[in-house]
């Protein structure tokens, strides 16, 4: 790789920080076998499975950008350059949020009809 | 190399423990549709895969929490990349096994 090699601890720090992203990945992964395995099924067709699927491709792409940023972070870390910025986990964030939004008007719906 | 007040290298072989044990749950989700009455072959097949992903990962979580004994602990590039693809490789499959 260019650059100067950086402190180690430094690079543990980055490891730490990927293998975080990583489980944020096996969780939602864990989320969405859990969907397809657990919920029974709900009066739209498909929705059961649209819901783990989802929850499924989520994982595959925290997983895709964990080993991405790990890998930014270590080549600015060896340049001595500003470490990437990213969107990603406000992104997330916001996804996760709006799903639990939904799971919430759905229950409400429920509960009330 | 003096020793490091901050136990990085421990604190890091501990997040590899931990990553190893969220891969564990999600292997034994992916095998159980196996244990389910009246499973097909191809249940059978996505659980075997999921055993030998989880071993990778697994393995992979290993042979890095060893390689952080060495000082300097040198951040294990083809590790990171591999464990990350192994990753990918559950989710595709969680993704087969839910179409099943």
């Amino acid at each position: 790789m260019a650059g100067e090699k950086p402190d180690y601890r430094f690079s543990l720090a980055n490891e730490r920080t990927f293998l975080a992203w990583i489980r944020t990945a096996l969780a939602l992964l864990a989320g969405g076998l859990a969907c397809a395995q657990f919920l029974p099924p709900l009066p739209i067709p498909h929705l059961r499975e649209g819901i783990a699927v989802a929850l499924l491709l989520l994982g595959g792409v925290v997983a895709l950008r964990a080993v991405d940023h790990w890998a930014r972070t270590e080549r600015a870390m060896r340049l001595g350059t500003d470490l990437p910025k990213s969107r990603f986990p406000a992104v997330l964030a916001l996804i996760v949020a709006l799903g639990a939004l939904l799971l919430v008007v759905a229950v409400l719906i429920k509960a009330f009809s | 190399m003096s020793r490091d007040p901050g136990a990085s290298a421990e604190r890091t072989r501990l997040a590899w423990r931990r990553t190893g044990l969220s891969a564990t749950a999600v292997a034994l989700l992916a095998t159980r549709p196996a244990f389910a009455p009246g499973a097909g072959t191809w249940t059978f097949l996505a659980a075997g895969a999921a055993m030998a992903l989880w071993a990778g990962l697994i393995g992979l979580a290993y042979r890095r929490a060893r390689g952080l004994n060495a000082l300097p602990p040198q951040p294990g590039r083809l590790t990171v990349t591999t464990y990350a693809a192994l990753t990918i490789g559950l989710a595709v499959l969680g993704g087969a096994l839910v179409m099943l």
